[in-house]
């Protein structure tokens, strides 16, 4: 099932040679942990630079979006 | 000296940049569609879809028949942009003669970069594993190596997905020959049948049909098959992407309407849309095109040319919709509305002498200022307030329509 949604998410991540790596969210309240990082591109919205993941876990697909602006993580799509 | 150009293409591009970004779509046959899936074409159907016969533009009910467990997925154009530039980052590394043909397709002409096709197959295994490290491995590029465009376009062509096809030129007649005429970029259907028609169906029968009987069919395009059949293209490799040549946005509705005021509304969204793009590019139109396409798939287009170039939004509405009133077929619902602006020049607006217009300009700069700053999404029209564009699709949307996300 495809899911688009724009939840807010609770991320670790590190931050390792220039490059962010989400290692965990938590969403719905439950922990995912993060196997692979598939793909990260960036997209604008005006002058702001958003950074979108792909990622995903044995089970589901999530793509995360990161505000730098606001260093919010949001959930944007689920594929399970 | 022969020129080196290389050819490279991207491999069921939008599919396999999905497959990448998404693990559990990987081996199965999946489609890139619009927004509204069931009124939707096949923008890019997966190497697995390919294999059980879908192809690209087919109707998603037709692609969905033939292959009833293909996984329909919307686009995401910012996705693809974004590893278009990518690579072609990756390209300007290696040459500075860099066209890009299309958002997946360019050409590289490395003539100055190595010295013969061996250092050029070498090349181009270094570009492929270049895009596999920095896109990921699932997005794979078959690569054509020819002394023209042509030659190198037709090469990559061949061995998909993934393979290098290298073509000399004391081979390429030989290598023309075992192609169809169709293969070839710039022969369709079309000109297919009237080259059948002169009884050629080879490129070698090209070859040897008389030049001035084929300029007395076709014309000046007549030289153009003459040359291509000898395997013979001038044409350089353009490195500057350069001013477009239109700007259009079309949108195909979530119901067929025949309700004249959805029509305006969408139809004044979307000159808003191409408005503000000439305005960002610095570029005025002098022509604006119409489009509308019925249930039955039939259509029209009309253009109309301005006699001052505008870059304003409700300029090329009111033109665009007087033209698409006078034409409209009432007596068929509407499908698919467009516009596109062309015959564009570099330059500001016609600057009014009468002061409500000039207010009306003013106005305009500081909502581009805050479009610039927040996005496209930053101000809207009272009027079309109970619509937005919706979210990963350039189309316009109401959101109390079904299909709203």
């Amino acid at each position: 099932m495809h899911e688009f949604l724009n939840d807010q998410i609770d991320v670790i991540a590190s931050f390792c040679q220039n490059r962010v790596i989400p290692k965990r969210i938590r969403w719905n309240e439950r922990d995912y942990d993060i196997l692979n990082v598939n793909l990260m591109h960036t997209a604008r919205e005006g002058q702001k630079r958003i950074f979108y993941f792909s990622v995903s876990d044995n089970t589901n697909y999530f793509k995360l979006k990161l505000d730098p602006e606001y260093l919010e993580w949001h959930l944007v799509e689920l594929y399970n | 000296m022969s020129r080196i150009i290389i050819h490279i293409d991207m491999n069921s591009y939008f599919a396999s940049v999905e497959q990448q970004a998404n693990p559990f779509l990987r081996g199965k046959p999946i489609g890139i569609t619009g927004k509204h899936q069931e009124r939707s074409v096949i923008a890019t159907a997966s190497i697995e879809a390919k294999k059980l016969g879908v192809k690209t533009a087919m109707s998603t009910w037709e692609a969905k028949r033939i292959c009833p467990s293909m996984i329909l997925y919307p686009g995401d154009p910012e996705k693809y942009s974004y590893i278009t530039s990518q690579f072609n980052s990756i390209f300007n590394e290696y040459t500075d003669y860099v066209e890009q043909f299309s958002i997946d397709e360019c050409f590289l002409d490395v003539s100055e970069t190595v010295t013969d096709y061996l250092e050029a197959i070498i090349l181009a295994q270094t570009i492929r594993e270049r895009i596999k490290k920095t896109c990921g491995e699932k997005i794979t590029c078959s690569i054509g190596i020819a002394p023209n465009k042509l030659m190198a376009k037709l090469c990559s062509e061949q061995v998909k997905p993934n393979g290098i096809t290298t073509v000399c030129k004391q081979n390429v007649l030989r290598f023309l020959d075992t192609c169809k005429l169709r293969d070839l970029c710039g022969i369709g259907s079309r000109i297919e049948n009237r080259l059948g028609s002169l009884g050629i169906n080879t490129f070698d029968q090209l070859r040897k049909f008389p030049l001035e009987n084929l300029v007395n069919e076709f014309k000046s395009y007549g030289h153009w098959l003459h040359e291509s059949a000898h395997g013979r293209d001038d044409s350089p490799v353009i490195n500057t992407c350069g001013d477009p040549k239109s700007i259009g946005h079309s949108y195909t509705l979530s119901e067929n309407t025949d309700d004249k005021n959805e029509m305006k509304n969408c139809l004044l969204g979307l000159s808003d849309r191409v408005a503000w793009r000439l305005r960002k590019e610095g570029l005025v139109a002098r022509c604006v095109h119409a489009i509308v396409r019925y249930a039955d798939f039939t259509g029209m287009t009309q253009q109309q040319t301005f006699t001052e170039p505008t870059s304003n939004g409700l300029t090329l509405f009111k033109t665009a919709w007087q033209m698409i009133e006078k034409w409209l077929d009432v007596s068929k619902p509407v499908r698919l509305l467009g516009l596109s602006a062309s015959t564009l020049s570099k330059g500001n607006e016609y600057q009014s002498l009468f002061k409500k217009e000039r207010k009306v300009h003013s106005l305009q700069k500081s909502l581009d200022k805050i479009q610039d700053r927040y996005g496209s999404d930053a101000w809207t029209r009272a009027s079309l307030i109970d619509a937005h564009f919706k979210e990963r699709s350039s189309g316009f949307h109401s959101p109390n329509s079904p299909s709203a996300v």
